[in-house]
């Protein structure tokens, strides 16, 4: 692991009975970049956070993060993690303030009540912070979600394509909080099939494909164009 | 210890305000004791092995129900996936839940054991004491067990159907036990007749939640 090195994979194999989700994965991220990474439906994007966020054992190969091994303190770890999934990870039955303290204390933050305020202002939902989760419209609990996965004020954030089924405003909101983390010199992994959203905020852009890394460059080599080609091609290639 | 904690004040708190699992459970045990008291024949004397069967009947089942509960709450908008991705420990999770299902069967049979003595005759409520030592063992040994494969279970499609699969065949010598203790304590034997009984119902309790312990990092990962 080289000395600016923050996230290390290496040699990361999974498979999901006789289904080869990753093969043999490697790459490295210094602190602070930002990486898109695009794959077609398949290709193990998914997995890949998964197994870093620690929900999913790889069946061979490491996670390092800032130089520890995750099996050696993945609790630790967790403290230092966001992950935006496809998922709400809300409870319906507890308010949008109640939500988001029981989070901030399981992150064992400071003040949770205060941190939760914070939050609810940032995805303007001050106002409905006494209202069940389960009341609010699709678009209120998306950004309810978002606030959620920020309640630790996370080192690395994962996100699983964050922007799909997002209404306008919490995508706005998505996009202005990540390029206020990607400012602060947060580590961001993010999964997604939106070209000009993934190439706009990435420092480093990858294509997964058949469980291997096929492309991965810093953001500035990339022409968009030259891009999208590439990437239509390799979806191509493996649909075809 | 305080993660778990904080779990544990969850469930309590949304099942104080929502009490889904209580009301399954004081149902069902309500019912099975007054269709049993229905169907033993008036003026018959209950014996105390007569008793503490009917007791078990009515707690086993009426726990199973609050058991198969005890990860619903998660799986709405897949929470178990947010409490496994906070700094929670697996086996921190297993012991909140656990101890949740002890709270809410010790919680149960505060309501269930009046009807029983009501029912059955208030001979039995003399042996009151030596009966709570005898439920702490069976709720804890019914949590250890219970929880363990409710955490199994979590995933599965119908697990409403797959829980008391798994669960009773496994449990059945800890009611086993539980109802011969509770037996000896309503017909008023000392504690060293039956004190071999509840070494054993412990030895239970010990060995399925140290296995839960074990296992539970296994069970919530992939």
């Amino acid at each position: 692991m080289a000395a600016d090195d923050y996230l290390e994979v290496s040699g990361l194999c999974k498979e999901y009975e006789g289904c080869r989700a990753l093969r043999d994965l490697s790459f490295r991220l210094a602190r602070g970049d930002f990486l898109t990474l695009f794959g077609p439906n398949g290709a193990g994007k998914s997995t890949l956070l998964r197994i870093i966020a620690t929900l999913t054992a790889p069946d061979s190969g490491r996670v390092r993060v800032d130089g520890a091994d995750l099996e050696d303190g993945s609790e630790e770890f967790r403290k230092r993690l966001g992950f935006i999934s496809h998922h709400a990870l809300l409870y319906d039955q507890m308010s949008a303030l109640e939500n988001l303290v029981f989070s901030a204390s399981l992150y064992g933050v400071a003040d949770p009540g205060a941190r939760a305020e914070e939050l609810l202002a940032q995805v303007d939902l001050q106002l409905h912070r006494h209202r069940l989760a389960g009341t609010f419209s699709r678009g209120m609990r998306q950004r309810l979600s978002i606030a959620r996965a920020l309640v630790n004020d996370p080192d690395l954030l994962l996100l699983d394509e964050p922007f799909t089924g997002l209404d306008r405003q919490a995508a706005l909101l998505l996009g202005e909080l990540l390029l206020v983390l990607k400012e602060r010199r947060r580590t961001i992994i993010m999964v997604t099939h939106d070209l000009d959203r993934g190439l706009a905020m990435a420092s480093r852009v990858g294509i997964l494909a058949g469980g291997r890394l096929a492309f991965l460059e810093p953001r500035h080599r990339i022409d968009a164009a030259a891009f999208a080609g590439l990437y239509l091609a390799t979806i191509n290639g493996e649909t075809s | 210890m305080r993660s778990a904690w904080l779990v544990i004040r969850k469930d309590l708190r949304a099942e104080l305000r929502r009490p889904q699992a209580m009301i399954a459970m004081l149902f069902f045990g309500f019912l099975l004791l007054v269709i049993l008291d229905v169907a033993v024949p008036a003026g018959t004397e209950i014996t105390p092995e007569t008793g503490a069967g009917i007791l078990w009947v009515a707690i086993t089942f009426s726990s199973v129900l609050g058991l198969g509960r005890s990860f619903d709450r998660e799986k709405e908008n897949h929470c178990l996936e947010g409490l496994l991705l906070s700094p929670l420990s697996p086996e921190g999770l297993f012991g909140a839940k656990m101890a949740v299902n002890c709270i809410f069967m010790g919680l149960a049979e505060l309501a269930i054991l009046p009807l029983f003595f009501i029912l059955y005759g208030d001979a039995f409520l003399r042996s009151l004491p030596a009966l709570a030592l005898v439920l702490l063992l069976a709720n804890s040994g019914f949590a250890a067990t219970g929880t363990l494969f409710a955490a199994i279970t979590a995933g599965a499609d119908r697990n409403e159907a797959l829980l008391p699969m798994l669960f009773f065949p496994l449990v059945m010598p800890l009611i086993a036990m539980a109802v011969r203790a509770t037996g000896m304590i309503f017909a008023g034997a000392p504690l060293p007749e039956y004190s071999s009984w509840l070494q054993v119902m412990a030895a239970f309790t010990l060995i399925f939640t140290g296995l839960g312990f074990l296992v539970s990092r296994h069970i919530f990962r992939d």
